[in-house]
């Protein structure tokens, strides 16, 4: 299987007036196309930085990071944002679901900025909503939703542009178990039809879900497990 | 895209409807204000620019020195306009206007008085005032020929066509209407009503061909491609090839463009003064109001940044770029620019009648002019560009890292660009405190100045019909019925000066000296019916001394220049006449009341007259002396209405254009206090929700709810003490220049200073306390259990 994302000695460190704090120190990592890799490791260990630069929402300050074959550790913020709306979708914790939006306009967003034509865009979002079943709650506004109703509109905007990767942060953990496991089959469906996915997790119980876990640890990769 | 930006931009301000309330309000009253303004400020610059030949005509002015000035002036001699057709091929024509005629108006029983202007029979060539009815060649042509208004015909002739009627003017003369004239617009400095041809004056015998004579204003029309500093130059020495008595007099045209704004000298060259400086204050003005409003939507739209700021996240996750993002909060700006824009043309609508009233204009809003839609749509871009930049910038910055993971620092404190747009406004709000206040003691102190006369119970009558031939009978009347306690004619009202003069001869005088004199004329008794002070000898007393008749009083500051020793009994030359001084007076103010008193001559019974002038009997209530008055002066001037002026009304009016500026000055100190309060408010209220969580915790630790308000009140008065010290300085600077133009002035004193600073420290904390106090009081268990 070809490399989507190769990672050599990437380095991160944040500094304050007082404190300097290495979030990533010396990492190397490979994601291969059509994996399901799940993150994991103790709060501060790096997890949220390294997805924050696989997502391209933030520079790593020194190493290696290429994408697709392409080296894109420094590239300015408005070819990352280009890159990103095409090939990354994201899935957060707390959903970030824009609450002046309904559930169609929110999944829609993706679609306005890579400048889909209106009637492809209802087409592609009435397709989506269908496949994480809550069409029926289309002109609703998220605070009008449940948490697993919240995340699984959240998935739909991940998903709608088709990206390549899915980048998804602690995706279960604002919900009960059974809207976590949902969760947790949409994101294996979306896997298994071709979809590469990075998840960050505490979650013991969801990581099974992936073909490998990384686990950190003070910036650093210190295991792998392959489970498939 | 637009569609989304535009729904939740709507959706955000339906949200949170209190911001949007105050946001929007707080922007309409600035753009209300800012088009007042601009609109007083269109008219003054629009002012004769109508004229079609606007770019070729002048005024004629004079330029000579006396008093040890060099003075420029615009009133001429009448022989002046036909000798400079005749004398310089560069003029085109020229047109005499007289300084205004109120003719009595007859149509059979129908008698009024009506402003207008004698003119030369070209006027209506030379200046574009387009005629309804006759032809602007011939219309006044004929020496009984009367142009009038359409408003004037209209009122004249209850609505009939008043072409070829006739008008009997001061009871004497029959005058066809020749012409009807479209109304004059609103920026002309001609005031006229009706128009009546200068061979009238020569008919009644107010002709002459006297160079020494100043008593018209003179235009000229310029030949097309003519050389203005050519027509200068020779008139540099025109004026003494026929006067040979002023032979340092000089001459110049000035441009019409230039009559409104400028119109200023000083020492013989434009000083760059004149109404343009108001234009420019008022230019201000306009700007800063703006900004202030737009500052409101900075600090407001800035402080809720982070209810915006995981949108701004999600959109630049899901790959907005940051110019999209600042596309998009410009372009609610620009929506919120518009309702509020909208809105301000309702408050103008509304306000416009007392602005009006404030400004003494008549500005309106031409809604069928596209040039006013298209500045309007400008305008609301302009603004909603204005104050929609910095939030855009701010907002468009933010990491999506940052705001999505919760790490994004909330703008608890008020952050540096917040604070100093809150100095900024309250600053430029403490200046204009300031202002009003020294502008009000400027005005009080000159009122309160000692005039030198007794103004109470006093009026003044104009001559007209036959009241200078009758004057002895109306005096005796006036006096034996006891309606007045005393009468007097005088050539002028008490305060006005219709002449004066230089060139008198006295014994003892400097050959170099060229003070120039007020001159006033009384036949006796002003010392009484206007409460004068005599320092040394007498009033005039005609039965008692004959030779009264050419006797003269000169006040204090006259003797000062004339030196006598012993003034009474000598003699002063003055108009071809010898005179012989029986008194002296105290001063007293005859124009402007922030000047000194310039030295001034009474002339006795052999001069000339133009006013009576009624001390009322105090002993009976105003309404009956005024009710018998105008019998005795209708019985013995019946064609007349009697127009009769209250001089200490008339005094009060010296005083309008400074009364105007304070208005105006605290007009806009109000509004922007007011503005500035809104932004405060909205700050403060946005600052105690933002705090709740500490406030619980605070008073679950034993803090009283004076504590929480003092906390939450001490950043905001922080700030506005800092503006207060800015203020000052700034204030303190600009009034003093200000003053400067005024002789007789006050000084600034501290406390005014002081007095601004705690007026807008004040208005700060009831602004504040009131969000402060019911955060403060709130149950903290609630509070803490949101959380």
């Amino acid at each position: 299987m070809k490399h989507m994302i190769k990672i050599t000695n990437l380095e991160k460190i944040y500094r304050t007036e007082e404190v300097e704090t290495v979030a990533l120190n010396k990492l190397n990592m490979d994601v291969k196309e059509g994996e399901f890799v799940a993150v994991m490791g103790p709060s501060g260990c790096g997890k949220s930085t390294l997805l924050n630069i696989l997502g391209l929402l933030d520079e790593p300050d020194t190493g290696s990071f290429e994408f697709n074959g392409q080296e894109i550790a420094h590239y300015n913020e408005r070819k990352r944002a280009d890159i990103r709306k095409h090939n990354i979708g994201f899935v957060f914790q707390s959903f970030n679901l824009i609450d002046e939006l309904t559930v169609f306009e929110n999944v829609e967003l993706p679609l306005i900025y890579t400048g889909v034509s209106t009637v492809e865009r209802k087409k592609r979002v009435e397709e989506v909503l269908d496949k994480m079943q809550i069409m029926h709650r289309r002109n609703h506004y998220p605070q009008q939703l449940s948490g697993g109703q919240q995340q699984r509109v959240a998935v739909a905007r991940a998903v709608v542009n088709k990206p390549k990767l899915i980048l998804a942060d602690e995706p279960t953990g604002n919900l009960d178990s059974s809207n976590g496991n949902e969760v947790m089959e949409l994101l294996t469906d979306l896997n298994e039809h071709g979809t590469t996915i990075i998840m960050v997790t505490h979650s013991e119980h969801d990581a099974r879900y992936s073909h490998r876990i990384i686990r950190m640890l003070d910036g650093q990769t210190v295991t792998e497990n392959i489970l498939v | 895209m637009f569609k989304n930006f535009f729904k939740v931009a709507v959706r955000n301000l339906v949200r949170g409807k209190g911001f949007s309330i105050i946001n929007i309000s707080g922007l309409a009253i600035g753009m209300a204000s800012a088009v007042l303004i601009l609109l007083w400020i269109q008219n003054e610059v629009s002012y004769d620019q109508f004229h079609a030949k606007k770019d070729r005509i002048y005024e004629a002015w004079n330029k000579a020195e006396f008093s040890g000035d060099l003075n420029c002036w615009n009133t001429t001699p009448k022989v002046l306009a036909r000798s400079m057709e005749r004398d310089l091929p560069e003029v085109e024509q020229a047109v005499r206007v007289d300084w205004g005629s109120n003719f009595l108006f007859g149509i059979g029983d129908k008698k009024l008085t009506v402003p207008g202007n004698i003119v030369d029979s070209n006027f209506l060539q030379v200046f574009s005032f387009p005629l309804l009815k006759g032809n602007p060649l011939t219309v006044l042509k004929d020496m009984h020929s009367i142009v009038l208004t359409e408003t004037l015909a209209k009122k004249l002739f209850s609505g009939q066509d008043a072409m070829g009627k006739v008008i009997k003017i001061d009871n004497k003369e029959n005058f066809t209407v020749t012409g009807i004239l479209k109304d004059l617009p609103n920026n002309t400095r001609f005031k006229f009503e009706y128009l009546v041809p200068w061979a009238y004056k020569r008919f009644l015998g107010d002709d002459d061909q006297n160079w020494g004579n100043n008593s018209t204003r003179t235009y000229v029309l310029l030949k097309p491609n003519a050389s203005v500093a050519a027509i200068n130059a020779k008139l540099k020495t025109y004026k003494r090839q026929y006067d040979k008595e002023e032979p340092k007099w000089e001459m110049f045209v000035y441009p019409m463009s230039k009559w409104r704004l400028h119109s200023s000298f000083t020492n013989g060259v434009e000083d760059g003064g004149g109404r343009i400086e108001f234009v420019r204050l008022f230019g201000i003005i306009a700007a800063f109001i703006l900004l202030i409003a737009c500052i409101n939507f900075m600090n407001l739209s800035t402080a809720r940044s982070e209810k915006r700021a995981k949108e701004v996240g999600i959109r630049k996750v899901v790959g907005a770029q940051k110019i999209s993002i600042i596309g998009q909060f410009i372009g609610e700006s620009i929506l919120l620019a518009l309702v509020a824009g909208v809105l301000a043309i309702f408050i103008v609508q509304l306000s416009l009648k007392g602005f009006n009233e404030l400004t003494d204009k008549k500005l309106f809003i031409d809604y069928s002019s596209v040039s006013f839609w298209l500045t309007g749509i400008g305008f609301i871009i302009f603004t909603g560009i204005l104050a929609g930049s910095y939030p855009a910038f701010f907002l468009s910055s933010f990491q999506p890292v940052k705001v999505l993971k919760g790490t994004f620092k909330k703008a608890n404190g008020l952050v540096t660009p917040r604070k100093v747009l809150v100095v900024l406004q309250f600053t430029f709000a403490i200046i204009l405190i300031i202002c009003t206040i020294i502008v009000k003691q400027q005005i009080d102190y000159a009122r309160d100045r000692e005039t030198g006369y007794n103004k109470n119970n006093l009026i003044y009558h104009l001559f007209t019909g036959d009241l200078e031939k009758n004057y002895p009978l109306i005096k005796n009347e006036l006096l034996a019925s006891r309606v007045a306690s005393s009468v007097t004619k005088t050539s002028a009202p008490p305060t006005q000066s219709w002449s004066d003069g230089w060139g008198q001869e006295w014994e003892g005088k400097d050959p170099n000296d060229k003070t120039d004199f007020y001159r006033y004329n009384e036949d006796e008794d002003l010392g009484t019916t206007a409460g004068l002070t005599f320092v040394q000898g007498r009033d005039f007393n005609l039965k008692q001394y004959p030779t009264d008749s050419t006797g003269m009083i000169i006040n204090e500051s006259a003797l000062k220049i004339m030196k006598f020793k012993n003034p009474i009994g000598k003699l002063v030359k003055d108009n071809g006449r010898q005179w012989h001084i029986v008194g002296v007076i105290k001063d007293f103010i005859l124009t402007n009341p922030y000047e000194p008193t310039k030295p001034m001559l009474i002339a006795g019974s052999k001069a000339w007259f133009q006013t009576i002038l009624v001390k009322f009997n105090n002993k009976n209530p105003v309404s009956r002396n005024l009710a018998k008055a105008e019998t005795i002066f209708k019985k013995y001037n019946p064609a007349y209405p009697f127009e009769y002026k209250f001089v200490d009304e008339e005094y009060a009016k010296k005083f309008s254009d400074e009364k105007r500026t304070g208005t105006l000055a605290g007009l806009f100190a109000g509004l922007t206090i007011f503005i500035s309060c809104l932004g405060l408010f909205g700050l403060a209220t946005y600052m105690a929700e933002n705090r709740i969580k500490e406030i619980g915790v605070r008073k679950v630790l034993g803090a009283s709810v004076t504590n929480i308000t003092t906390l939450l009140s001490k950043d905001f008065l922080k700030l506005v003490i800092i503006s207060f010290i800015i203020a000052s300085p700034i204030a303190w600077w600009a009034m003093n220049k200000w003053l400067q133009g005024y002789n007789y002035r006050i000084n600034i004193q501290w406390w005014v200073l002081a007095l601004a600073g705690l007026l807008s420290v004040m208005i700060a904390i009831v602004t504040v306390s009131y969000q402060a106090i019911r955060a403060a009081v709130a149950n903290p268990v609630k509070s803490l259990r949101t959380e």
